[in-house]
């Protein structure tokens, strides 16, 4: 049977007269969507084989997407914020020679770019619009597991299970769109908008986040996805006082019952849902009773389409709709019987699961991943750390902060300040801001567990 | 040094930690994410506060609250000193 295109499928759920994509410079349909996507620059070619997409504008995304599921038979999808080395080598492994990108700088030397500038359309199309009826694999960089961002491939019908499509007519909320629009999340959120019957705000990717929200508001924005601490921001902002929202998801970072409880006094008459889900594990489950954790019911009577089990103290996920490997590594995520090992550590008390971190020690950042081990490395390579132990700090504002104890060579001196700020000016100069540790303690030695390693717990 | 006056003192070196730019004056209409600090920079000014204080009003209020202007960072502060 002929699967059905993700174009075929919006301009099921949309009146053909209704716009779907909403900017503070004009609106879109499906129809002005698909005329633009019959004038990419590819070939006839380059559209049915593998394409990377590294693309920064939203619009020219949502474009893209349209016109290639069905018709590709793969697509990556790569934020053009990834560092130029990971660029390198995702895009090895994913081993397609086409990639469309509207920011060419920003692609390492060596790649051959199908640039799409502002006038990089083709004056015609170059076939007419075609659905292939392909089952085209949608392909996601991990937020990095081990450290460096690895490939998952989903296909569009594991994307949308936890959608609902609209029937006809704009009956859906329209979803503002805060996240990286290439990741996972933002994916979710964009697949949501234009199958839910609502449509989508792109607000300006590179504004500061009140403007971004000012978009929100203008644009009727009345369902908002983001992780804890942007919703902690977003609270913070002017704009965000003129939201009128009927959705508020949360997800990406534990929600406390704080967020949860300044969400819910905010926006009244808002649903409030935190989801669980990763890029390996898809969307697993949502919990919309505004608590943290989830119910340990799930635990045997789990949301549709998916199983949950406890495997020592970490989650374990079964999302028959996921490809179980790494793309181009051929390494499995997914154990023989199809559980996926998320690495969240999870405690049961009465009948409720709570999230407790990440069983390899990853930081969480307000949503940016730091692995202790590479700042301790960075620490070590200080001419004056003789050893180092990097943590987590709880935040109530980011959940998690970098934290580093340090013993100094030579033993104690009286007045650590100096070292203090140049290890701090040390960190900066490799290290993106959230994984430079803000509070850096010179000791006289550093705890050691029975086997002899650092220890680890956060404080 | 008044609890104001201590918590403009931290800001102001949490965002010359952060390489922040130039503070301009602090006013209670200051909006807090124009004051020189990010959402980061703002996690380490509560986690500073914290050690300097010895309260944190984020974990400790009944009512989640994220203040938007200075005025009411401040005034947050004073709500909820441990008695």
């Amino acid at each position: 049977m002929k699967r059905t295109s993700l174009a075929e499928l919006v301009a099921a759920a949309n009146a053909p007269v209704s716009p779907i994509l909403f900017m503070d410079t004009g609106s879109w349909t499906i129809h002005a969507l698909r005329a633009t996507g019959e004038r990419l620059p590819l070939s006839h070619e380059q559209r049915s084989g593998d394409v990377v997409l590294h693309l920064a504008s939203p619009l020219k995304l949502a474009t893209a997407l349209i016109a290639l599921d069905g018709t590709a038979n793969r697509i990556l999808l790569l934020s053009p914020a990834t560092p130029l080395h990971v660029t390198r080598s995702l895009v090895a492994s994913f081993e397609s020679s086409t990639v469309l990108t509207d920011e060419p700088d920003r692609l390492p030397p060596g790649v051959q770019a199908v640039p799409w500038t502002d006038n990089g359309l083709l004056q015609e199309p170059a076939d007419p619009f075609q659905s292939g009826g392909r089952d085209t694999l949608w392909t996601f960089a991990t937020s990095g597991t081990t450290g460096t961002p690895k490939l998952v491939a989903h296909r569009l019908a594991s994307l949308t299970r936890t959608i609902k499509v609209a029937g006809f007519g704009p009956n859906g909320w329209r979803w503002g769109m805060l996240f990286d629009m290439a990741r996972f999340a933002g994916i979710q959120v964009f697949l949501q908008g234009v199958l839910g019957g609502g449509g989508v705000v792109l607000p300006n990717p590179t504004a500061p986040l009140g403007e971004q929200v000012g978009t929100l508001v203008r644009q009727n924005c009345s369902a908002v996805s983001a992780t804890p601490t942007m919703w902690r921001k977003l609270l913070m902002t002017t704009e965000s006082n003129l939201l009128q929202l009927r959705q508020v998801t949360l997800g990406g970072e534990i929600a406390d019952n704080s967020v949860l409880s300044a969400l819910a006094a905010r926006f009244r008459n808002a649903r409030i849902v935190h989801i669980y889900a990763s890029t390996e594990a898809g969307a697993a489950f949502s919990v919309v009773d505004g608590q943290a954790g989830f119910p340990a019911s799930y635990l045997d009577d789990p949301p549709r389409g998916i199983r949950l089990r406890l495997f020592d103290r970490r989650l374990a996920v079964h999302n028959e709709a996921v490809l179980p490997e790494y793309v181009g590594e051929g390494s499995r995520f997914a154990e023989e019987d199809g559980f996926i090992d998320t690495g969240d550590v999870v405690e049961r008390m009465g009948d409720r699961i709570y999230f407790r971190g990440r069983e390899n020690g990853a930081i969480n950042v307000g949503g940016n991943k730091v692995f202790p081990e590479e700042v301790e490395q960075l620490l070590l390579a200080h001419p004056l750390v003789a050893s180092a132990r990097v943590y987590a700090k709880a935040s109530p504002i980011t959940g998690q902060l970098v934290a580093a104890e340090i013993v100094q060579v030579g033993g104690p001196i009286d007045d650590s300040q100096p070292l203090v700020a140049d290890l701090r000016a040390w960190c900066r100069e490799t290290l993106p801001p959230w994984q430079v540790p803000v509070f850096i303690k010179v000791v006289e030695h550093l705890a050691i567990n029975p086997g002899g390693k650092i220890v680890r717990g956060s404080s | 040094m008044s609890l104001r006056d201590t918590i403009i003192s931290e800001l102001q070196s949490t965002v010359r930690d952060h390489g922040g730019t130039a503070l301009p004056q602090l006013a209670d209409q200051t909006v807090l994410l124009e004051s020189g600090l990010d959402s980061l920079g703002f996690a380490v000014l509560v986690s500073r506060l914290e050690d300097e204080l010895g309260y944190d009003p984020f974990s400790l209020a009944e009512d989640a609250f994220y203040p938007i202007t200075f005025g009411e960072f401040v005034r947050f502060y004073e709500e909820n000193q441990p008695s």
